[in-house]
């Protein structure tokens, strides 16, 4: 079995979005073939698209932009429609993660996946929302299954059954297993940082511009 | 101000009143997820290229109108990149409302969101995502809906004014 393990972040290193999939990898074993594709900009190559052709089922892992899918990955979505080959009965999965802590809010983003399959005759196959993304860089050193990422790895590993056995299942979501208060207030510390860091004040956080 | 973002590059619709016209004008840059709108050059995109400026320009206007092709539910990958370009319009902290994660406001204007979609073939199930994402984008922008409006082309269109 070759499966495709799809990066659909902008960021070239450190993406929560390849922290998840490395942990997908360690669940999926190594009876299966893994083929990874990184989608950082618009455009998909057509190596990219050869490869992904020759795969059983692909899984798209990304984070939520307003809500939906990033901007370049919906151009690489429309290429792929594009190019797929009709009545293929690849299975289709997606991790998409997002900032905020409730991982339900990847809703829609999965339903758009969903909506491509559809216009793709892919066969949807179920997928993860995960809240409190942002927080995965920094704790990306525990080992899988445990800490503030167990929840998240429990819906991995059953998401990594599923596609081992060409499964559809029903979306999962779930969130860092980290009180919200606190991930509320270390993202806040980490933005005030991160401006200083930048020769900037904390207080330009909330600069209005004329 | 009426804020159009739109992904038709001759676009010719009227618009009522007082407004600005974000369209494709030169290649766009797809947001890098750097955060540098928000604590690097706080309100603004790091990004020059022309399309850097529409989180200031959401803050300054009343109504925010997208006309795009749908794409799955989805709004088209430029217009998309431009909303992706401008979420420095909230602050960066967090608030909790009505029990979820959303961002602070920056500004104080209330935006009225609404979406002219366009495509030959918007399924029922499109339609449904495109109008829970329009909902979903005014949660996050503190905002209020206005509706979604579905055209079978572009030239459809031709008898609205915004
Ligand atoms: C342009 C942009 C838009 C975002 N929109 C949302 C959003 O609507 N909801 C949310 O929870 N997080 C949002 N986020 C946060 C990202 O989803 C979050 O930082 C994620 O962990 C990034 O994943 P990555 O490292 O794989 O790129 C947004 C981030 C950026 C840069």
């Amino acid at each position: 079995m070759r499966i495709a393990l799809i990066n659909g972040s902008p960021k070239v290193k450190n993406s929560s979005s390849s922290i998840l999939l490395e942990d997908l990898k360690g669940y999926l074993g190594k009876n299966v073939e893994i083929v990874n594709v990184e989608l950082h900009s618009p455009v998909i190559t057509k190596e990219d698209i050869e490869e992904l052709m020759k795969t059983d089922a692909w899984v798209f892992s990304c984070p939520l932009y307003v809500d939906g899918i990033p901007g370049h990955l919906l151009s690489c979505l429309i290429q792929l429609e594009e190019s797929c080959v009709k009545n293929s009965k690849k299975h289709i999965y997606g991790i998409v993660n997002c900032g905020f802590y409730e991982g339900i809010q990847a809703k829609i983003a999965l339903k758009i996946l969903q909506n491509w399959c559809l216009k793709t005759g892919y066969i949807w196959s179920g997928g993860i929302g995960v809240g409190g993304g942002g927080g995965l860089a920094m704790i990306s050193n525990m080992k899988p299954g445990q800490g503030p990422k167990a929840a998240i790895d429990r819906a991995i590993e059953k998401l990594a059954l599923s596609i081992l056995k060409n499964d559809i299942t029903e979306n999962q979501y779930v969130s860092i297993a980290f009180p919200r208060f606190l991930y509320k207030m270390a993202a806040q510390l980490g933005w005030r940082q991160m401006i200083k860091a930048n020769g900037g004040k904390a207080k330009d956080l909330g600069k209005k511009l004329d | 101000m009426k804020l159009i973002i739109t992904d038709i590059e001759n676009f010719s619709i009227p618009v009522e009143g007082d407004h600005k016209i974000i369209k494709p004008q030169g290649n766009i840059q797809h947001c890098i997820g750097c955060f540098g709108c928000w604590a690097k050059t706080p309100g603004k995109c790091v990004l020059l290229d022309g399309y850097e400026e529409t989180g200031r320009d959401m803050g300054k206007c009343t109504e925010l109108i997208i006309v795009s092709r749908c794409h799955y539910g989805s709004v088209s990958p430029f217009v998309k990149m431009i909303q992706d370009r401008a979420i420095s319009y909230t602050h960066a902290d967090f608030v909790i409302r009505k029990g979820e994660m959303h961002h602070k406001r920056r500004y104080k204007n209330i935006i009225t969101l609404s979406s002219h979609l366009y495509g030959e073939n918007i399924t029922t199930i499109e339609k449904e995502t495109a109008l829970e994402l329009l909902k979903a984008n005014a949660e996050n922008y503190d905002g209020l809906v206005k509706d979604v409006y579905f055209y079978q082309s572009v030239e459809d269109l031709g008898d609205v004014v915004l």
